[in-house]
Order: structure tokens, then sequence, then C-alpha cells
């Protein structure tokens, strides 16, 4: 039915990318560049005194201190509307609440010199506090206060008991859901820190143009909020900013904001006003910079005897850490997973985010979704076994599916459900899986044990909505057809690894009737592109994607035109267009008159000669919906009941993501969400030790990561898509990043208890916690 | 401030000198000579060190080039080890999976084979982590040292050569040049086992065992473990326990009584209580490996 | 405190001014610009900066600029231009094995290291990549990568452009 959507190609910056040739943030270099390097707090809450910079300076070294710097509260992510963005960080502090927060910075001709100059300031400490590191004791009223007050949008609020943000919900009554309810369970989860472990660490470069515009290369996510936020803090006008997209390795959350160290790579170029490289070594960018939320949270759920769920309630402790990056918003977002994952007739709520003396913690891959959704099937399971119903059906009977209020990314992103795969993922994948062989953990025997599990989830893709919300959304596209009928597009969006730009590519092509490869994607910067928010929620192809049609169809409204006065007929409605194989191009025509056939690139050539003008389109798009794309994960594991180790032996993947624009780069999202999956499920953890300083897991060596021999082999691997259509998506296209890592530590845990009868309710659930449950304690 | 701030692990933070010394002689005179020297071999652990600053150097002499030491040999009872011979090289080498099977299994678990490439058996034994993959094989076969210094030659046997984690008795001049591994005159049954978090790291725990097994009597046995004590470690009580009873019975007590031969501690990787759990379960685990081989092998032959 | 250092860097003869102090990876990056070659970890974990030393793959993290006088060194960009190193990279191509292209140029320098010293074994393969870790695909498209060269590539043994040592 399509030409190119749906089909496979390689994508544009493959061989550069293989090649190495691709050129990183950590790869640019600009003439007479200085090198950057961070002094960050030894302590985790202390209060600076004097800097000595003359040692540094001595070296050659330039050097920042919190005096170079606006003395200005931000948050480094931009997502939300002013009024609920909580600010309450500095480019430097002079009071650092954590180990590894940014004091100083130096920048000079070598990075030899700058790591000598970097040692050679001195710092005097007229302070030193007991850091804060447990959330539950974050909250006492003797507690020092992590921070005395922030501002929340223009306005001062006082933080008391170190929480940094709350939110209660509550809806339908659920004491009387609950005398309903013939079953309920009650369960308590936590889910620690995670590192994202995006393959490039972060780091910036920026440069000065003679007529004084600041040029910034930096790992992002988000170039425009970017520019808007280096304009917050140093007062520049935006269109004295320039932030250059760069291919970036690996996201998973971790740049959905402005990453500090750009900030304080601009306040070097502007103290030295010369260009400055700062990027961040492994272990900064592991053990000081950030990692996700920590999570507590305590669920309680009810059912009727024939299997309707009742009622849901969600206590969500969040440890965020110093700072809030997306305290609030988190909130939010928590409890839009967890209403809209089943039909509960009543939910109450309450999230709480509190400050500690640790690492800030910003978003990873899902949002909240993994570990909410997690603990929801860990509950729903039990309920289902507690009243003896196929955990299927169950499910089955009580997800919120079509026709169903979706919420999201929370309280004012709320849609309708149009495009829902759930029945037909469940029959195929059990199938596959082998469900009807899936015995009672209580028959099994024998030292390696295999289970069998599944996980349901969904996210969503992006946050747009029909009402205006508390969070941005909405994205921009340009496409310029050249005098020879080539095709650049032009976009802010970026691309961390999935192939989003290429989806566009495609989908720009479908709407235009030429070979993808006609369609160039151009690396751009803020200056050349209108807004686009961020990569994130999952909202790239549905949001971007779109974006990219609705702009070649004004483009090709033109070509249409042009092409009818051209080809003389009587209005551009009159003419149709087809990909013509044998051309490579596409052809417009008039029916029935094979004298009356034009290619586009003629048309494009002859807007050029005779003086109609340029071909092209600029748009700006705002999604009005933001459906869910489902997911389920059925799971088989062995575990080896003497040592605790578990093993993967098959995974049957299925999403509903509408039409699928690009099939084996969609598997390759399962893929690589399976594998962060598999990972958070068993391995990922990141601790502290009492002074704040992370502990053990200090580098790469220690944060173990799955390789090539741990994860299931490709043929253990099978993804299933539905055969759905999304009406408000590009060519029915979903969002897909996150649904495809969101029910995978559910469904592994699912699969744990199937094998050996024994639920943890902690993740990493390593070989040691594992054993010891199955020991029974100790 | 050192500390966080004196990391550095894109630019070793630390400025060095480099000798690339022609010959093993040379070699020793510099680093008696050159203060702050340090020997390198393959760099695996001591660059990695330089990077964090857990050793400071002056001074690096590299003799990962040495023809001296870098062989494999096979003499007349033994088999002699070059210290800067890559693991890859032992993992892959005819003479060692003939005659040293349990060390070539060690050998192929170490690392990645980025690593092995580089690493050598003389800096996996000279850098003494409890951890070291080649440790327990070698202090399987009863291997000895040969220590070189300006003053002369030391043969120390593996058993004496570890004194801590990350101490041995080697001196600051002296060079490690080969491992002498003496032959049994029979066959053995074999097997390494390492338990670790993903199939590229260091061990939490791991098991050596050579056996041999008549008219299903444990005739020998020999059991090491390393990162189950602060030196990789031979389960001496559990081997005498062992030998003389029936095979299933030498694995009952010896897997029960691996337990007094090891001290575990919590780190990183893993806590004294799973190590302590697993090492049983290990010890086990290496000893039917190992009786099936050594039947393999004893119907082969 | 400079040393004159001189190797074969992808086939031609490279003479460079190095710090003793440097690694292969800050020669290669900062000194002679070959930025196909990246840093991860900076301590041989995630092998993102694997190059041909000799013939064999290596973390030039953690080798020192110093040894690979007289070697010979490889690196992704270069290998990308041989006949078995397009071979791989239209097999990642095709199988969608490339995503955020961080990892994937330490992926490609093991894979023909691998494939050129004749391992024809799947499983062998994957063992032999376990020293370069990626979070974006869990390895599924690139062992599909890996397959698919194995049967562009037949029974054929290509040559290991790379492996002369050079003295
Ligand atoms: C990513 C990674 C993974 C690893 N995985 C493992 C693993 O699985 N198992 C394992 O056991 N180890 C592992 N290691 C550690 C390391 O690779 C091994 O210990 C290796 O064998 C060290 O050898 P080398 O030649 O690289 O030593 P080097 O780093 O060159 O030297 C190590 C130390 O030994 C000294 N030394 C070296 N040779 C001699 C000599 N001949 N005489 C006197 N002193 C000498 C050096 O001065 C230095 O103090 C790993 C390391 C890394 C970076």
């Amino acid at each position: 039915m399509y030409n190119f959507v749906g089909r496979s190609f390689p994508r544009h910056d493959g061989f550069a990318k293989a090649s190495g040739l691709a050129e990183f943030t950590f790869d640019i270099e600009v003439p007479g560049m200085l090198y950057g390097r961070i002094l960050k707090s030894p302590y985790a809450f202390a209060r600076v005194g004097r800097i000595d910079t003359s040692s540094a300076e001595a070296l050659g070294a330039v050097a920042l201190t919190p005096d170079d710097v606006p003395d200005k509260l931000f948050n480094p992510r931009l997502l939300s509307v002013e009024e609920d963005t909580y600010k309450d960080w500095r480019v430097l502090a002079k009071v650092p609440r954590y180990v590894g927060e940014p004091i100083a910075a130096v920048a000079a001709p070598t990075e030899d010199t700058a790591q000598r100059a970097l040692e050679a300031l001195r710092v005097e400490f007229e302070e030193i506090y007991d850091p804060i590191l447990d959330p539950f004791k974050a909250t006492s009223p003797t507690a020092r206060p992590i921070h005395e007050r922030i501002l929340r949008g223009g306005r001062w609020v006082e933080v008391r008991n170190n929480i940094a943000a709350e939110l209660r919900y509550s809806e339908g009554y659920l004491e009387t859901e609950e005398e309903r309810s013939s079953v309920v369970v009650e369960r308590k989860f936590h889910v620690p820190r995670r590192y994202h472990t995006q393959l490039e660490p972060k780091g910036a470069v920026c440069k000065l143009e003679p007529d004084g515009t600041l040029v910034v290369w930096t790992t992002t996510q988000t170039i425009h909020n970017t520019k808007i936020l280096i304009s917050q803090v140093y007062g520049i006008p935006m269109n004295r900013i320039d932030v250059r997209k760069v291919p970036l390795g690996g996201g998973f959350g971790s740049s959905i904001h402005t990453n500090l160290v750009t900030l304080i790579a601009v306040g070097l170029c502007l103290k030295s006003r010369k260009p400055v490289k700062l990027v961040l070594t492994r272990e900064e960018d592991m053990v000081h910079d950030h990692v996700s939320f920590e999570f507590y949270m305590r669920v309680r759920a009810g059912a009727t005897k024939d299997g309707s769920i009742t009622f849901g309630e969600l206590e969500n402790v969040i440890d965020v850490g110093a700072h809030q990056v997306q305290a609030y918003p988190i909130l939010g977002t928590s409890l839009g997973w967890f209403i809209s994952l089943y039909k509960w007739r009543a939910v109450r709520y309450y999230g709480r985010s509190v400050y500690t003396n640790k690492v800030p913690s910003c978003a990873i891959r899902g949002y909240g979704a993994p570990e909410i959704t997690w603990a929801v099937e860990t509950v729903v399971d039990e309920l289902a076994e507690e009243l003896k119903i196929d955990p299927l059906e169950f499910r089955l009977a009580n997800y919120r599916g079509k026709g169903e209020i979706f919420w999201g990314q929370g309280p004012t992103v709320k849609s309708v459900i149009r495009s829902d795969g759930v029945p037909e993922l469940m029959a195929r994948g059990s199938e596959l899986i082998g469900w009807k062989r899936r015995e009672s953990p209580k028959v099994k025997t024998g030292r390696f044990r295999r289970g069998i599990g599944v996980g349901r989830g969904f996210h969503t893709s992006g946050a747009g909505g029909p009402l205006s919300g508390a969070i941005i959304d909405y994205t921009g596209a340009i496409v310029k057809v050249n005098e020879d009928g080539s095709v650049d597009y032009i976009t802010a969006l970026q691309d961390h690894g999935g192939g989003t730009l290429d989806a566009h590519a495609k989908i720009i092509a479908e709407e235009l009737k030429i070979p993808p490869s006609r369609v160039r994607i151009v690396w751009s910067g803020t200056s050349t592109t209108v807004y686009d928010v961020c990569t994130h929620a999952s909202r790239g192809v549905f949001a971007g994607g779109e974006a990219a049609r609705r702009a070649a169809l004004e483009v090709k409204k033109k070509v249409l035109e042009y092409a009818s006065r051209i080809l003389d007929a009587v209005s551009p409605e009159a003419l149709r267009i087809e990909y013509d194989r044998e051309l490579d191009d596409a052809a417009i025509f008039v029916e029935g008159a094979p004298d009356k056939r034009i290619t586009l690139s003629e048309v494009a050539r002859t807007a050029w000669q005779r003086n109609w003008g340029s071909i092209s389109a600029s748009v700006s798009y705002r999604a009005t919906v933001a459906p869910p794309s489902f997911t389920v994960y059925f799971v088989e594991v062995e575990v080896d009941t003497e040592t605790g180790v578990v093993r993967p032996i098959k995974v049957v993947a299925g999403a509903d993501v509408g039409t699928v624009i690009s099939p084996e780069l969609a598997a390759g999202q399962i893929h690589g969400g399976f594998a962060i999956g598999w990972s958070w499920a068993v391995g990922d953890e990141v601790s502290y030790l009492e002074n704040g300083v992370p502990a053990h897991r200090m580098s790469l060596a220690d944060y173990k990561l799955p390789t090539s021999m741990d994860l299931p082999s490709d043929d253990d691997f099978v993804v299933v898509f539905a055969s759905t259509y999304e009406p408000y998506g590009p060519f029915g296209a979903k969002g897909l990043g996150e649904a495809a890592s969101n029910p995978v530590i559910a469904a592994v845990a699912n699969a744990i208890y199937n094998a050996i009868g024994v639920r943890l309710y902690e993740i990493p659930m390593t070989p040691e916690r594992i054993l010891r449950a199955i020991k029974g304690g100790d | 401030m050192l500390s966080i701030n004196a990391f550095n692990t894109y630019r070793i933070p630390q400025q060095l000198k480099y000798f690339k010394p022609g010959n093993l002689q040379e070699a020793l005179e510099i680093l008696e000579s050159v203060e702050g020297a340090k020997v390198i071999a393959g760099g695996t652990d001591l660059v990695v060190d330089l990077k964090y600053r857990r050793v400071e150097a002056r001074a690096l002499v590299d003799i990962s080039r040495l023809s001296e030491l870098r062989f494999i040999k096979l003499g007349d009872g033994y088999v002699e080890i070059g210290s800067a011979a890559t693991i890859r090289e032992i993992a892959e080498s005819g003479v060692v999976k003939e005659k040293l099977p349990l060390l070539a299994e060690a050998a192929e678990s170490l690392g990645s084979w980025q690593i092995r490439n580089l690493a050598t058996v003389g800096g996996n034994l000279c850098t003494a982590s409890p951890a070291a993959d080649t440790a327990p094989p070698l202090l399987a076969y009863d291997a000895e040292l040969e220590l070189v210094s300006s003053r002369g030659v030391r043969i120390v046997p593996l058993g004496k050569f570890f004194t801590g984690p990350k101490k041995t008795v080697i001196e600051r001049a002296e060079i490690l040049r080969s491992v002498r591994v003496p032959l049994t005159p029979r066959t053995y049954g074999w097997c390494f086992i390492k338990l670790r978090r993903t199939s590229f790291d260091i061990a939490k725990v791991s098991v050596a065992v050579l056996l041999r097994v008549e008219g299903g009597f444990v005739a020998d046995v020999r059991i090491a473990l390393g990162s189950v004590a602060p030196t990789p470690v031979r389960a001496r009580s559990a081997e005498k326990l062992a030998i003389g009873l029936k095979f299933e019975d030498a694995v009952r007590v010896a897997s029960e009584r691996v337990a007094g031969d090891i001290s575990p501690i919590d780190d990183a990787r893993s806590t004294a209580w799973y190590r302590l759990q697993t090492s049983k379960v290990l010890v086990k685990d290496a000893m039917w490996r190992a009786y099936e081989r050594f039947l393999g092998a004893g119907a082969w032959r | 405190m400079e040393m004159r250092i001189r190797f074969r860097l992808n086939g031609v003869v490279t003479e460079v001014d190095i710090e003793p102090h440097e690694t292969l990876l800050n020669v290669l990056r900062d000194k002679l610009k070959v930025k196909s070659v990246k840093y991860g970890c900076g301590i041989g974990e995630c092998g993102s900066c694997t190059v041909l030393l000799d013939g064999d793959p290596v973390v030039s993290c953690l080798v020192m600029a110093a040894k690979v006088d007289g070697s010979e060194v490889a690196t992704p960009d270069y290998i990308a231009q041989t006949e078995l190193g397009k071979a791989i990279v239209d097999s990642m191509l095709e199988e969608g094995a490339v995503q955020c292209g961080y990892c994937i140029p330490g992926f490609l320098v093991t894979i023909y290291a691998a494939l050129a010293r004749g391992i024809r074994d799947v499983d062998e393969m994957r063992k032999a990549m376990v020293g370069n870790i990626c979070r974006c695909t869990g390895y599924v498209n690139i062992v599909r990568a890996v397959k698919k060269t194995l049967k562009r590539i037949g029974s054929q043994t290509p040559r290991n452009a790379v492996e002369r040592p050079f003295r």
C-alpha cells in the first residue's frame, strides 16, 4: 500500500557511524580552543569560602568561580510551563549539595595543563555538614534543610522538611470499592538509582563568532531548550546563540534537560573569549553528573471474585537527590502511568519527591513507567493467582484499552485511546512463548528451574493533548525542494539513535512519492530551524513525523500547482502523483493523457528557470493527542537455585506501534528496550556510602552492563507487531522507544517468580537476593 | 584536594618517563637506577591504576616486547611460561591446552578478547588481586616463580608469593621472569569455574580443581579458589579430607569443608555471605566436571 | 618531555611526537585526529576505543602510545574501507545494527578481526564481542549483521589487511 513506509532502507547516517567518521561532541575541535575541567565538590554538603585561583592562573589557565557566573537560579529542564518549573540550580555552587557538584572550572590550552590547573585550585570550605542520604530521614523536622527556598517560576517558595514536591490525587470511592473486593494485595517495592550509561560521555564545545554569536555543540536531546536556558542564565538574546545539532551517543533520558557541563563551558568561553571544549570523563559522567530516580512504592489493589479490578492505591516516595530536574513532573507521570494501566474504579495516590545530598536524578527511559509497571504488574499477577484466574485473562478483562481515557503524561495530558493491539499481542505472544505449558512454581523441582512471565505496559506518544496543559510539546519542520528536485529536510528534532529522522525522511518521501534517498537530513542549529521541544516521551516519530508529513504536504501542494501550470491542467486537483520506479522520481500526470506527465525534478527546475520561486514549507505542529503504544512481553528465564543466577531463555516482545515505519529499526528499539529492562531487573544499581560518595560502583568496572553473551541470542528473541493504525499518527504510526522497555522488569520479575515460587520486591534481582529469597531470608 | 578531582580516565594525570629496554638486563638496570620506575607489561592493571591515582609512578619500564620474557616452552617434566606471555597466547597455546588445560580454561575466561591480547600472566600474578584468574589454576599446579634482579635469581613457590591483597614478596627492582609448572606424571581431570556478574567480569568467586580418581576413590584432588580470601588460596583442609574418600563423598565433604579454607569479604562484586554459599556450590560443580573429564580422558587413553 | 614514535597507521608509516604518559587513544584522537576511535570509559570496559594492534583487537585506552613504536595499528575508519570491512558495514546497515553509533566502530574492529581469524561460529563470534558494550541494541541486530556477513563471505577467509607486524 505504501511505497516506502514499512520497508527497510539503510539509515542515512549508518556508514558515518559504523566507520566512526560521524563526529560526536567529543570529537569536535575548534582551532585555538581551550580544554576545560570541572572542580567537583568532594563533600556531599558544604559551604565554600575562598577559592584561590592564583596557582591555576599561573599555569596559564582561565579559572571560573561562582562569582564569575550570574547568580541565577534555574532548572536545566524547560519542558514544563514556567509556573511549574522549580528552580534550585546554579551554574557553580557556593553550597555544594552532592559529591561532585561543580564548584569551579578551569580552561587551558592543553588537557594536561587543564588537569594540573584543576588540581592547583585551592578551595576553603567554611562548613562541612553531615550529608542527608536517606529520603525518610530527610523529611524529619530536625533534618537540616538542603534548600531553604527555591523558585517556582518567578515566585519564591519555602522548602519544608526537604520535600521537593508533592502530589495527591483521588478518584471514586476507595473504601466502598475495597469493601466490594474479595482479594486485596498490598506490597512495597524499591527501585534504586540507576545510571543511564549512554555510551558517549556528556560534553560541550563553544565558540564566539566575530559578531559575538555564541555557537554551541553539545550532547542534548533538545537544542532549542538549550538555547533558551543559556539565554536565561547568561542574558544573551536568543538570536545570538546557535546551538548546533550533533549526533548523540545515546540518550536514555540523560540529556532531556541541558546538562550543567554545557552551561559551564559557556561560562568558560565567555570569560576567556576563546573557544572551549569541556567534556566529562566517564567517571565524572557516571558518578558526579546525574542518575535516575530512586523509587519507594507501596501499592494496594483489590479485585472481586469474578475478576474485576476494584481499586488501586499508590504511595510513591522518590529520592530526587540534591536538585530538581523533574521532581514535580515525575509525580504526575507516575500517577498517569498508574491510572492508565487498569480500569480502577477508585484510585488514591500520594506522591512525594524528597531532596537528599546525592547526585541529582532525572528521567531514564520510560520516565517512571517501567518502575510503576513492575509494581502494578506484580500486584496484578498476585491478584490473579489468588483468584485462580489466568493472568492473561485477568489483564484482558481489566486493562484500559480502546475508547478509554489515557493519561499518558499526567493529569493535564488526557486523550481517548483509538488504537489498541493488546488482545492481538496477548494472543500471538502467548502462543509463541507456549503459555499453555506454563506450570505453577509449586510443581517445579531440580536445581535449574524455568519460569514464564508476562508484563503488559505502554508508553505515551509524546505529551501533546487537546488543552495546553503543564507541558510544552510542539515541534516544527522545514522541507525545501532544491532546484534539481532533491529535498532538504531541516528539523531541530534530535535522533538519539532510534532512526527517528530516517523515519521522517521516509514519511516525506512517501508523501512526495520520491525515494527516501532523495531526502537529505540536514544537520542544523537553532538559528536555522523552528522550535522543537525535545526528543523525549517517544514523540519523535509520532509528533516529529507528523510535522514532517505536513510540511511535505504543503510542498506537494506547491509542486502540484506548478505542475498544473506546466501541464496546462485546469487545476492542481486534476493531477495525480505517483512514484515512478523507472525514473526513480515522483511523476505528476493527468490520468488518461500520456503526454501530460512530468517529474517532480522537472517541476523544480522549471519553477527555478521561470522565476516562480522556491518550493518550500515551514510548519509548526502541536499534536492534540498522545496515544499509548502498547507492549506485551513474554519472557522465559532459568534460575540456578543454588547460585541464584538467572539466565534469559526466550523473549517474545509484542508491540502495538500502529503502522511500522522502519521494521528493522523498530525491532532494534525493542531489542534495546529489553536489554535495558533486563539490566534494570537483574543488574543495575548505584548505591552510596555514608559520606555521600557513590559506593563501589564507581566505574564501568563495577557498573556492569550485559554483554552479547548475557542477553538472548537473536534466535531466542521474537518481535511481534500488532496490525493497528493510529488515526492521529503519520501514516498511522505511534511512538515506541519507551514502550519497548516499560513492561520488561515486570515480565522478568513474574518469570522469576514462576520459576522459584518466591517474589522479590526489590530490584535489581541479583543472584544474591534471589539466593537469599530461595533460602528464606537469613 | 586529590581524590575525585585528581582522576582522569581520558588522559593519565601523571607525568611519566617511558623506557623500552632492549633486554632483561637493561630493564633491571633501569628499574634499579630510576626513581619511581615501575614495570609495565600489558598495562591493563597499571594504566587503570595510574588514571585513578591508585599508583603514583615517575617512569614506566616496558617489558612487554622482550623476547626473553615472551615464550611458552615445554621442558622435561615442566612447562615454562615467560611472564610477558599474553593471556591470549596462553589460552591458545597448544602446549598449555594439552599439558595445562586448567590454566587454558582460566585464561580463556579472563577479561575480553581486547584485554587478553594485552594482559600478561606476569601482570596478573604481580598485581596480586585475590581475583586473578590465572592464580587458582597455577596454585593447583604447584607452580613456581622465577624472580630476577640485578642481584640474582630466586625461585618462589606461588603459594608463598602472595602476601595479601595487592601484596607479594616481589621487591621493587625485581622482575618476574617466568612461571614454571611441574608436570604431573599422571592424568588429571580439571575444571575452572568462575562466577561473575556478566560474561565480561572479574570473578566473584572462582574455583580451580585438579582431580584423580582411582577405583571410585579420590587419589588426589587439588582445589584452589579466587576472590574469597586476601589472596588466591588452596583449600588444603578440604583437599586433605577429600582424598581417599569415595568420589561422591569426597565432593560432599570438600564442598562443606571449603568454608574453613576461605575468608570472604564484602566488596563491589559480592558479599561474604554469597561468596561462602557459592564457593560450596562451585567446588561441587568443579569436582563433578573434573571427574567427567577425567573419565573422558581415561577412556580415551 | 616529548618522544617520537614511528608506526604504521592504516597502512601509512606515521611518525609523531608524543608525551610518554599518553595512551594510544590520546595520540590517535588528539595528535593524529583519528576520531573514529571513541572514548567511552578509559579503563578497558566498554570497547568503544578498540583498534587493531598488529592485527589483534585491543582497547587503545590502556595501550601506552610509546609501546606501539614499530607496530601496525588500524582504526575503524580504515577498516570500514577494506573489502571485509565493507561487507560488515553493509550487513550492519541492512540489519539495523547501528543505533546511536558510538560503540559501533569498536564492534566493527572486533568483528573484522574475528572474521579475519577465520572464526565462523556465531557463538564464538558472540564470545569474541563481550568486550564491546552496547546500550542501544541488545546486540540482536549486531549478531544478525555478523550472520549476514558470514553468508556474504561464504567459505573464504578474507585477508586481514592489517596483520603484518611492522618493525
Ligand atoms: C577491563 C578489564 C577486565 C579485566 N578482567 C580480568 C579478569 O577477568 N580476570 C583477571 O584476573 N584480571 C582481569 N583484569 C586485570 C588484568 O587484565 C590482569 O590482571 C592482567 O593479567 C594484568 O596483566 P598486565 O600485563 O596487563 O599487567 P600490567 O598492568 O602491565 O602490570 C600489572 C602490575 O604488575 C606489575 N608487573 C607486570 N609484569 C611484571 C613482571 N614481569 N615483573 C614484575 N612486575 C610486573 C606491574 O608493575 C604492575 O604493578 C581485567 C582488567 C581490565 C582492564
